[in-house]
């Protein structure tokens, strides 16, 4: 697409949502009818959703769900409400060399939690962008994950720290990695009959920092143009790129996805300048990103590049000055 | 649809509460409670009027279903009115002429009580990140940011 044509997309395109065939989609209108059950114990809700009925939705806080519904862009006949099973699936914990995350933490738990202060600092940087106080307050990880949209600011953060995902029924669990894990815009691998329980990621090692880049017409309270997460490690001699894992919001299919062949394209090189330069044009050339009517994929492009080098920059400046 | 009661805590005394699946936190506490402090906006998260306290935490009443707040506890702006911060609050969103419509005034002193609960001497940053999640369909921003600074001391200087 031509940065003319990008332009011309990204200031008529958002004219298509005021002249859709429905005109619920973008007035608010009363909540529709369905039922709620609330278990107040994890097996209970299990059971419940043993059947694979696909009317049947799960609901922790409703911050995304309820107005998708207000919209009637999502219509489940049924809300599972898990709000109440804390005891199961809130809890922030590190064991060995793997941080946990219950399905129910909420955002502004993980801006309390001092795990995230050093190397895990993006977790915190990204929970700071995340929404406004009220809806960080309730919001949670298993929800943001579950709704596999490109406006899900944990996504890439938790995709660059290879991040997966314990998923549980009642016949039992099954992890798998988060890239699997989302498989197209609010399509995930999950079965009706299971639930989202855990994220879990290896604590970054050795010489490794991770940041975080997100940019929107303001900064709070927005869904972001572009959000880039980044994990680098380096080797012993504080130069050479021992792993870099590059994840992004709206790759084309409107999907987070990681830069695979950017992070490879670093790896055993040393940073420079000029690596960090050819690594962007690697990133351009390796992920087509979305046009939309918060910006066009030019524009993202040009944001995505900048960003990898914003953020190779500070991690490994971070890396430099650690004791 | 089945119609269920809930008891809700609304600032301090327990309220039975006939409520349908559907019915959102809001629907409870304005239509069955007839506490009109609390606004509805855009009813989709974006412009918090909304906000309330359950169990001290700060969220927006219209992105919570009545019935998930079975057994807990509801803050409104009418709960707080005799509470020395709120007057505190109240006097300083006055003197400063922080309120042009008024519209979005109960969810600022919700929010602007929550932080000073925390910091009685917030910084220009930490008062705009508590009042972020809220619209000012009036855009007057700064007169808030300033009743909040000082709403928030204790000690009047």
């Amino acid at each position: 697409m031509s940065t003319l044509e990008a332009a011309a997309y990204t200031r008529f395109e958002w004219m298509k949502f005021f002249n859709s065939a429905s005109p619920l989609s973008w007035q608010t209108v009363s909540m529709p009818s369905m039922e709620l059950y609330s278990p107040t114990d994890l097996n209970d809700a299990l059971r419940f959703m043993e059947h694979g009925d696909r009317s049947v939705a799960v609901i922790a806080s409703g911050t995304d769900l309820l107005p998708r519904m207000r919209k009637r862009q999502a219509s489940p006949s049924v809300l599972l409400d898990i709000s109440s099973l804390t005891e199961d699936l809130r809890y922030i914990r590190q064991s060995g060399g793997t941080v946990r995350l219950g399905a129910l933490t909420t955002v502004a738990e993980l801006l309390e939690s001092p795990l995230f202060d050093d190397r895990l600092s993006m977790i915190k940087e990204a929970a700071r962008l995340f929404g406004a106080p009220q809806v960080r307050n309730v919001a949670t990880v298993g929800g943001n994950v579950c709704s596999a949209a490109s406006s899900e600011d944990l996504i890439p953060v938790l995709m660059a720290l290879e991040a997966e995902v314990k998923l549980l029924s009642a016949k039992g669990g099954r992890t798998m990695p988060l890239t699997d894990f989302i498989v197209g815009k609010r399509e995930t691998a999950l079965e009706p009959s299971e639930i989202l329980a855990e994220v879990s990621f290896p604590l970054p090692q050795g010489h490794s920092w991770t940041a975080y880049e997100k940019l929107g017409r303001r900064n709070m309270l927005i869904i972001a143009i572009v959000n880039e997460a980044l994990s680098l490690t380096l080797e012993d001699d504080l130069r050479t790129v021992r792993s870099a894992r590059i994840a992004l919001n709206r790759v084309s299919g409107k999907i987070p996805a990681l830069a695979v062949k950017t992070g490879g394209f670093l790896e055993g090189r040393k940073v420079s300048e000029g690596t960090i330069a050819e690594a962007q044009k690697v990133l351009a050339a390796e992920l087509s990103l979305t046009s939309d009517f918060r910006g066009s994929g030019a524009y993202r492009t040009e944001l995505v590049q900048a960003y990898l080098k914003r953020l190779m920059d500070r991690c490994s400046r971070k890396i430099g000055e650690a004791p | 649809m089945s119609k269920r009661t809930i008891t809700l805590n609304v600032n301090g005394t327990d309220h039975p509460v006939q409520v349908d699946s559907p019915d959102r936190l809001i629907d409870a506490l304005r239509d069955q409670l007839g506490l009109k402090s609390v606004k509805e906006g855009c009813s989709t998260g974006d412009c918090g009027i909304c906000a309330v306290l359950v169990d001290g935490k700060l969220v927006n009443s219209c992105l919570m279903l009545a019935a998930q707040c079975d057994g807990r506890r509801v803050t409104t702006l009418e709960g707080l009115l005799e509470d020395p911060t709120m007057k505190r609050m109240q006097g300083s969103f006055i003197a400063n002429n922080a309120a042009q419509c008024g519209f979005c005034t109960p969810a600022m002193l919700m929010a602007a009580w929550d932080l000073a609960r925390h910091s009685p001497e917030p910084s220009g940053d930490e008062i705009k990140v508590a009042i972020s999640g809220i619209l000012c369909r009036c855009t007057g921003y700064y007169q808030i940011i300033d009743s909040v600074r000082q709403g928030c001391r204790r000690e009047p200087r």
